[in-house]
C-alpha cells in the first residue's frame, strides 16, 4: 500500500502541486490569474526557465550540476548579437552564435570535468566566472542592440496565439524527453547517474556520456540565450545571472535527485511551470520582488522535504 | 544455567508481510549461538530487534530478569548488547582510538575547559587492542587498516562498552582463511570471559568450528535449535532449505573430459600499476577455471585488467583464437566478455532501475554502436530479455517491474548473472559470485556456471571459499602477491596445497 502511494506520488506529485498552486492563485486572484491572456503570459515567462532546466536536469541526472548556464545564456546571447551586428544573416547568427557556441561551452565544461576529475560543481563554478568574464570583455560591459526585425519576429514572435519561445521550450522538452526515455543514450545516462562504477563495468563510456550531458546543458542554455536576446531586443552582459538557481529548483521540484539517476523531463517542465506560476501569482498579488525570492527559496526547501517525507514512508 | 538474554514468541509484522513469527531464542553466557537461515529467513530482523532498530509486534525480550516489550537503541547499549555489522561502520578519517571512543571520549580539565583526554584514549585503546590481538598504534587512521583489522577494531569497540552480548553479522564474509582463524581465536577468548555471541553466517563449515548451539530460521519461522556437536551439516542444510538437496550441497560434478581445446588464453599479462605481473594461463573448453588466493593477492585486479576496466602494461589475450586489444569494458563486451564483479552494490547493479532495466543494459550495450550511445530502445524486446532470464534463473520477485534493491542478495546476483547471459557472452568471469548469498542460490549459480561451460563458453571463477572452489572447478589457479604461483587440477588440489601455494614464499 505504501509502495503504491509512493509510485503515484512519484508520477503525479509535481502535477498535483502545480494544480494546487494554480487553484490557490485562482481563488486568491480570480479576476486576473485564470484569464487566457495571463496563462499565456505565464507560459511565456516560464519558457526560458524550462529550457535551461531541461539541460540542467541532464547534469543533475548524472549526479553532477551545471552552475555555468546563466553565464552561457549571456555569452551565447552576446555572440549572437555581435554576429548580427557584424552582418551575418539571422539564421547563421542563431545557429553559430547561439546553438553551436552553447554546445562548445558545454563541451568545455564536460571536457574539464573529464580531464580534471573534479566534481562538476567546482568546474562549472569556475567556468561560470570565466564565461561571464569573456562576455564582459567582448561587450565592454555594455548591452548590444539594434537587430534585424526578422530576428525578433522569428524568435520572440507569435504563431497564431502562441508565443514562439513557448513553442521552442516545448519542442526542446519534447526532444529531450524522447532522448531520455526512448534512446540508448538516455538509458545509459540514467544508469551512469544510478551507479557510475557499475556503469563503467557494464561498458558505458563515462567520459563520453559526461561530455554529451554537458553539451546538452550548453545547447539548451545557448537556445535560451538567443530567446532572451530576442525578447529583450538587446544582449545584456549581465543577462542570466542567478538562472542556475531556477534551473536547479525546477529540476529538483520536478523530481530529480542530487544523487542522480532519478526524474523525468515532464516533471522538470512542471517544475519550471510551478516557478513561473508562483512568480506570476506573486506579481498579481502585488508582492514585491524581494519577497518573491524568499517565497522561491522556501518553496525549494519545502518541495524537496515533502518529496523526501513521502518517499521515506515505505 | 541463566540466560544472558531470552527472546520469547517474537513476532514482527511489516505492512503486508510477517517477517518473524513466534521466534524463541536464548543466549547463554560464554556460548557462540549461530543463527542460520537462507537470505530472507529473518536473521537480520531478529538481530535488529535486539539492537533496537525494530520494535517487535508481539513477544517479549528478557534481560537480567527484566522483561521488555521492545528495546530502544539506548536500552540495547545499556544492556551491553553490541552489534558488528557486515559492512564495517568505522569512520575512515578518525584514528583507531577515536573510533573506539567516538561518542564517549574521556575528558579532562585544561585551564578550566573540558578537553579530550587523548592520553587516556591511547592507554585504554592499547589495552583493548591487545585483547583483540591487533598490533597497531591507537593513532593509526581507520582508512589504513585492512577489512579484518577494521573488524578487530569493531570488536575492541564492543569491548569498550563492556559488551556482554556481541552480535556478529557474517563476520568472515570478507576475510581470508588466516584472518578467519584469528577472528575465531578472539571469539574463543571472548567466550572465556563469559561474553555471549550471536553469530550469523552462511558458511556451514564454520559452524562446526566455532559454534556451540545453532538456531535455524526459515521464512521467518523457527525451525529448531541444536547443539552443534550433536548435529550433522546435512541435517542443518535440510532444516534451512526444508528439502533434501541432492547429494552434497554444492557438488556439481566434475566433467573433465580431457579436452585440451583452448578457448581463452592470457600470456604474460602485467598491469600498468604492476599489481599483477607476468600472468599466463589458459581456459579449456568445458572446464571451469578457479582462482584461489588471499584477499588482495591480485585476482580481482587481474580480472578487471582482462576486462579492460583497468590499464594493462603488456601481455596478450586471445579469446577463441582471436587476439584482443581491449582498452575498456565496452570493447570487452563487444568481443563477448562478461565480468560479474566482486561487489554487487558498488559495481554490479543500478539501484535506480527495475529488474528489467538492470537485465537489458548489457544486451543493449552489446548491440549498440558509437560507444553505446546510438540507437532507440525497444521496450518489449528489453522486457522479453528480462522475463526470459527471470524464468531461466528462477529469480524470485513479484514482477520484473520490481526495483532491484527490493530483492534479496541471492536474487540480485541472479539478475546480474542474467544480464550477462542475455548478452550471450563467450567468456564469463565470476568474481566471488556467491558472496553473502544463501545456499539455495549458491547451488543455482554453480549449476549456471557448469551449464555455460558445457555449452562451450570459457568460465572463470574467483573465490575465497576453498570448499566452493574445490567442489566447482576443474582446475584451480593459485595467486600470491600479484603473481600466478601454480595451477592445480581438481584431482591433486586440496585445501592444504592451495593454502600453501597462496601463503608461503617460494
Amino acid at each position: 500500500m505504501g509502495n503504491k502511494f509512493n509510485s503515484i506520488w512519484q508520477k503525479y506529485g509535481t502535477l498535483g502541486i502545480l494544480i494546487l498552486i494554480t487553484v490557490l492563485l485562482g481563488i486568491l486572484s480570480p479576476k486576473y490569474f485564470l484569464t487566457p491572456n495571463n496563462l499565456v503570459q505565464v507560459a511565456l515567462q516560464s519558457s526560458i526557465t524550462i529550457l535551461i532546466a531541461c539541460g540542467e536536469f541532464f547534469a543533475i541526472l548524472i549526479a553532477g550540476i551545471d552552475l555555468s548556464i546563466g553565464s552561457i545564456v549571456a555569452l551565447t546571447g552576446m555572440i549572437t548579437a555581435k554576429m548580427m551586428a557584424w552582418g551575418y544573416s539571422v539564421p547563421v547568427a542563431i545557429l553559430v552564435g547561439g546553438i553551436m557556441t552553447g554546445a562548445i561551452l558545454g563541451a568545455i565544461n564536460g571536457g574539464l570535468v573529464n580531464a580534471t576529475a573534479l566534481h562538476p560543481f567546482i568546474v562549472t563554478l569556475g567556468t561560470q566566472a570565466i564565461f561571464r568574464g569573456i562576455t564582459l570583455i567582448m561587450s565592454d560591459a555594455r548591452p548590444v542592440y539594434g537587430f534585424p526585425l526578422e530576428f525578433k519576429n522569428a524568435i520572440a514572435g507569435w504563431i497564431w496565439n502562441i508565443p514562439i519561445p513557448v513553442i521552442i521550450a516545448l519542442a526542446a522538452a519534447l526532444i529531450l524527453s524522447f532522448v531520455t526515455d526512448m534512446t540508448r543514450l538516455g538509458r545509459n545516462i540514467y544508469a551512469l547517474g544510478g551507479n557510475s562504477q557499475a556503469a563503467w563495468f557494464s561498458g558505458i563510456n563515462i567520459k563520453l556520456h559526461t561530455l554529451i550531458v554537458f553539451i546538452i546543458s550548453g545547447i539548451t542554455a545557448g537556445i535560451a540565450g538567443v530567446v532572451m536576446t530576442a525578447r529583450l531586443g538587446a544582449a545584456e552582459p549581465l543577462a542570466g545571472v542567478g538562472f542556475e538557481t531556477y534551473a536547479i529548483a525546477s529540476a529538483i521540484i520536478g523530481g530529480a535527485s542530487f544523487f542522480g539517476g532519478k526524474g523525468k523531463i515532464l516533471g522538470v517542465v512542471m517544475g519550471g511551470l510551478i516557478i513561473g506560476v508562483i512568480n506570476n501569482g506573486l506579481n498579481l498579488l502585488n508582492v514585491a520582488t524581494y519577497y518573491q525570492q524568499i517565497v522561491m527559496g522556501a518553496l525549494i526547501i519545502g518541495a524537496v522535504t515533502l518529496d523526501r517525507f513521502v518517499s521515506s514512508r515505505k | 544455567m541463566g540466560y544472558l538474554l531470552e527472546m520469547k514468541k517474537i513476532t514482527k509484522k511489516f505492512p503486508g508481510v510477517t517477517a518473524l513469527k513466534d521466534i524463541d531464542f536464548q543466549l547463554r553466557p560464554g556460548e557462540v549461538h549461530v543463527l542460520l537461515g537462507e537470505n530472507g529467513a529473518g536473521k537480520s530482523t531478529l538481530v535488529k530487534i535486539l539492537s533496537g532498530v525494530y520494535e517487535p509486534t508481539e513477544g517479549t525480550i528478557v534481560i537480567n530478569g527484566k522483561e521488555y516489550a521492545k528495546l530502544t537503541p539506548k536500552e540495547s547499549i545499556e544492556n551491553k548488547i553490541s552489534i558488528i555489522y557486515q559492512e564495517i561502520s568505522l569512520i575512515d578519517e578518525l584514528s583507531i582510538g577515536e573510533n573506539i571512543y567516538v561518542g564517549k571520549l574521556p575528558t579532562k580539565k585544561l585551564f578550566n575547559m573540558t578537553v579530550v583526554d587523548y592520553k587516556q584514549v591511547e592507554k585504554n585503546t592499547r589495552e583493548l587492542l591487545k585483547k583483540v590481538g591487533l598490533n597497531k598504534e591507537p593513532s593509526v587512521l581507520a582508512k589504513e587498516l585492512s577489512i579484518s583489522e577494521k573488524q578487530q577494531v569493531e570488536i575492541a569497540k564492543a569491548l569498550s562498552y563492556n559488551a556482554k552480548v556481541i552480535i556478529m553479522d557474517e563476520p568472515t564474509s570478507s576475510l581470508t582463511i588466516e584472518e578467519t582463524k584469528k577472528l575465531f581465536e578472539i571469539i574463543k577468548q571472548l567466550k572465556n570471559e563469559d561474553v555471549g555471541i550471536i553469530y550469523i553466517s552462511h558458511k556451514l563449515n564454520e559452524i562446526k568450528e566455532i559454534g556451540d548451539r545453532v538456531t535455524v530460521l526459515k521464512d521467518g519461522t523457527y525451525v529448531g535449535t541444536r547443539d552443534v556437536r550433536d548435529v550433522e551439516i546435512e541435517e542443518l542444510v535440510t532444516m534451512m532449505v526444508g528439502r533434501e538437496l541432492k547429494s552434497k550441497y554444492m557438488n556439481v560434478g566434475h566433467r573433465q573430459k580431457g579436452t585440451k581445446e583452448v578457448v581463452f588464453k592470457v600470456s604474460n599479462l602485467t598491469r600498468a600499476d604492476k599489481r599483477v605481473r607476468n600472468v599466463s594461463f589458459e581456459v579449456y573448453k568445458g572446464e571451469i577455471l578457479g582462482f584461489a588466493g588471499l584477499i588482495g593477492s591480485g585476482r580481482t585486479e587481474l580480472m578487471n585488467a582482462i576486462f579492460g576496466a583497468d590499464k594493462i602494461d603488456s601481455g596478450e589475450i586471445r579469446l577463441f583464437g582471436e587476439q584482443l586489444a581491449i582498452k575498456s569494458p565496452y570493447q570487452a563486451i563487444k568481443k563477448g566478455m562478461a565480468l560479474i564483479t566482486e561487489n554487487r552494490r558498488e559495481t554490479g547493479f543500478f539501484p535506480n532501475f527495475e529488474i528489467w532495466k538492470n537485465v537489458s543494459i548489457e544486451p543493449l550495450i552489446k548491440e549498440s554502436k558509437l560507444g553505446g550511445i546510438w540507437g532507440l530502445l525497444n521496450r518489449s524486446k528489453e522486457r522479453d530479455y528480462a522475463k526470459k532470464q527471470k524464468d531461466l534463473l528462477n529469480i524470485k520477485c513479484s514482477s520484473i517491474d520490481q526495483n532491484i534493491t527490493e530483492l534479496s542478495g541471492g536474487n540480485q546476483q541472479k539478475v546480474i548473472v542474467g544480464k550477462w547471459l542475455a548478452a550471450e557472452s563467450k567468456l564469463i568471469i565470476f568474481d566471488e559470485p556467491t558472496k553473502g548469498i544463501d545456499i539455495g542460490a549458491k547451488s543455482e549459480i554453480y549449476n549456471i556456471m557448469r551449464e555455460l561451460s558445457d555449452n562451450g563458453k570459457a568460465v572463470i571463477m574467483v573465490s575465497s571459499e576453498l570448499p566452493e572452489l574445490l567442489a566447482v572447478c576443474d582446475r584451480i589457479a593459485v595467486f600470491r602477491e600479484g603473481e600466478l604461483r601454480t595451477i592445480l587440477t581438481s584431482d591433486e588440489a586440496t585445501e592444504e596445497k592451495i593454502l600453501l601455494a597462496a601463503t608461503s614464499a617460494k
